[in-house]
């Protein structure tokens, strides 16, 4: 898997190099809601709450805070 | 010529910048973004509460800099699992996890621990160093406490924008540091739990486990309206990880999945012996993650869908899919988001619903399995949430929003004995936030 | 690191002085809020040329600052001109009522001029020598930014 997703990871990289906008053209882009993580506390949460009832955590980052969530 | 010529303007701009003063110096970057949250989170069945406020402010360093301080307080209340499962017509007796008092759950009910009650104090700290116009570090500092636990972190998350600032690679190093001082210590893994007062079997005071996050990342803008996000994180968590106050049944039957009881064998004639017929779990002292997280953000000029899919896999046997969805619906001036996300896991290969005496334990209560855990959380389970969020922007770019959720998560146990299955876990979850400037 | 990052600055002024040295201004002809305005006729002016957008943060903060070099050049012969390049007029409007301008605003909702100038990032700018010539360009604005573009805008007014 790891193989596979560093590939896609660079294929990405350097194949998106085509895509995107002009600098001008990021009014949608720049909006709050547009941004990959629009509430700070509402991901925070649920990161902690599916934290202590689940057993997959993690990959949107590193870091934060650890806890003993029974 | 033209170097030349370049020099000696860049020489005139120097000193230019020497002699200018600035008496008006601007104010940009003198607010804090301050985001004041509170969370009610409330299991049905009288199982966990948590009532959770928490600030976080940000503000501009200079230019380009940026400092980001988080705080958090957790009060948690209620009844968990403590492993043992459900069996109809028996009434069960455990010990606390102090060692120094017992509970008798009724036949048919799932055996709750209701000593647990806790508070957490998090604190957080990110520092975002510019190095030039494309690229910057995030050093990342956090801390928990609570009564029985202590984690510590560091994180740094490299970022570089090419093509236009269209591409952005993420690299993050994460290390955290936790310990833990369980009540009563650290049970001795796979040991019995002892009747109240007879001496709880223990290893030691505290233990400590270390996790070290890698992650690899690219956003990518995709046109106007769509942004999107592929992560890879490797993980890799050593040392300690039991969870120190669950245990596991032992039975002799596994057709009926009673409970060991008495005189055979001896060793769990809990009246001789104080040993009940439950012993702690054991789980393995190292655990490699590997996770993949989309994410992909589309606007429709009003509205802004959200959409992220995470596949997780460790060497547990733990394999996990998560889904996310989120539709922003614009108002006139406020806007309404309904919120869904699945999830499903498969479960741990040592996750066991009791140990069978003469295969997995012997009658002296050696444990001949290498692991076993009985956590709900390790089972195959399914997630569904539902929510729905309302929020309203105010003067002064403040927003005020609240956030409604509705949880459900079902376990699968698997073929045991009618009676003895997790039940169903329903919660709810209530957000309000305020974001202002200041 | 400062060093470095003010190395890098410097290289960067240098490297795009040496790419504009020369280059004739691409033309601008675009309407303003009342007319129309085209760069050709500013001939003779020493022209501080902005492209900016309502939803650009640190566009905010040199809004002010463009204000206080079109106060004090003025005599001199400085023309600042910042075009809109917004996609929502109405958006523009909004942004400019906040602000005090002295200086021309042009619009450009296609973003053509944008295009022309190889516009690098928001909001970039452009000195425009009195006969037309591209003298200097900047991307981004920021505060240690500006006792530099102050005096990019000196010496090009120097020049006769």
């Amino acid at each position: 898997m790891i193989r596979i997703t560093t590939l896609v990871l660079l294929m990405m990289l350097a194949g998106c190099a085509g895509m995107g906008v002009e600098p001008w053209e990021r009014d949608l882009l720049a909006k709050d809601s547009m941004q990959l993580t629009p509430d700070y506390f509402e991901n925070f949460y649920d990161e902690h709450i599916y934290f202590s009832k689940e057993a997959s955590s993690g990959g949107q980052g590193v870091g934060g805070g650890g806890c003993g969530c029974n | 010529m033209q170097l030349k010529k370049i020099k000696g303007r860049m020489a005139v701009a120097t000193c230019a910048l020497l002699q200018a003063t600035s008496p008006m110096a601007s104010a940009a970057g003198s607010e804090w973004d301050v985001d004041t949250s509170f969370l009610y989170y409330g299991e049905a069945d009288g199982r966990v509460q948590a009532f959770e406020p928490a600030i976080h402010a940000g503000r501009a360093l200079g230019d380009d800099d940026r400092i980001e301080l988080r705080l958090v307080a957790d009060a948690l209340t209620g009844a968990t699992p403590n492993g043992a499962y459900a069996i109809d017509g028996v009434a069960q007796t455990f010990t606390t996890p102090s060692g120094n008092s017992s509970y008798t759950i009724a036949p048919g009910e799932q055996p709750l621990d209701d000593t647990f009650h806790d508070t957490r104090i998090a604190l957080g700290a990110d520092y975002t160093q510019s190095l030039d116009r494309m690229s910057r570090i995030i050093w990342g500092a956090n801390l928990s406490t609570e009564y029985d636990y202590l984690a510590l972190g560091v994180s740094a998350n490299y970022a570089r924008d090419f093509n236009n600032r269209n591409t952005t690679l993420n690299i993050g190093l994460g290390f955290n540091n936790d310990s833990v001082d369980p009540e009563g210590g650290v049970p001795t893994e796979f040991a019995p739990m002892k009747v109240a007062d007879t001496g709880k079997n223990v290893s030691g005071d505290s233990e400590t486990k270390t996790i070290t996050d890698l992650m690899i990342g690219v956003t990518q803008v995709v046109n106007r309206k769509t942004i999107v996000q592929l992560n890879l994180t490797l993980g890799s968590v050593s040392g300690y990880q039991n969870d120190p106050y669950k245990i596991v049944t032992v039975t002799a039957d596994p057709a009926t999945g009673l409970p060991v009881n008495g005189t055979d064998p001896s060793f769990f004639d809990s009246g001789v012996t104080g040993n009940l017929p439950y012993v702690y779990e054991k789980r393995p002292d190292s655990r490699q993650k590997n996770i993949l997280f989309f994410k992909a953000m589309h606007h429709l000029e009003e509205d802004v869908v959200d959409f992220s899919y995470r596949y997780y896999s460790d060497d547990w046997g733990i394999n996990s899919h998560t889904l996310g969805l989120k539709y922003r619906y614009q108002l006139a001036d406020s806007y309404l988001q309904p919120q869904v996300r699945y999830y499903s896991q498969s479960a741990a290969d040592f996750y066991r619903h009791n140990l069978v005496l003469g295969s997995d334990i012997d009658v002296s209560g050696n444990v001949l399995v290498d692991y076993a855990s009985h956590d709900y959380r390790l089972a195959e389970s399914e997630t569904i949430t539902l929510g729905l969020k309302y929020g309203m922007p105010m003067a002064n770019d403040s927003e005020f929003s609240v956030r409604a959720g509705l949880i459900t998560q079902s376990v699968n146990d698997g073929a045991v004995p009618a009676g003895q299955e997790t039940p169903d876990l329903d919660a709810m979850m209530l957000q309000v936030n305020y974001s202002f400037v200041w | 690191m400062r060093l470095m990052k003010y190395t890098f600055f410097l290289a960067m002024i240098i490297l795009s002085q040496l790419a504009l040295a020369a280059h004739e201004a691409p033309a601008i002809k675009l309407p303003t809020a009342d007319g129309q305005v085209d760069l050709a006729e500013l001939q003779g002016k020493v022209v501080y040329l902005d492209f900016w957008a309502s939803w650009c943060k640190p566009c905010r903060s040199s809004f002010p600052w463009m204000h206080e070099m079109q106060e004090r050049y003025r005599t001199e012969g400085l023309e600042v001109l910042a075009v809109n390049l917004d996609k929502d007029r109405k958006l523009a409007d909004e942004f400019l009522q906040d602000m005090d301008v002295n200086f021309l605003i042009a619009f450009d909702e296609a973003g053509e001029s944008a295009a022309q100038y190889q516009v690098r990032g928001m909001p970039s700018s452009y000195l425009i020598s009195r006969d037309g010539k591209l003298y200097a360009s900047h991307v981004g604005f920021r505060e240690k930014d500006k006792a530099k573009m102050e005096a990019a805008i000196r010496q090009l007014l120097a020049q006769q």
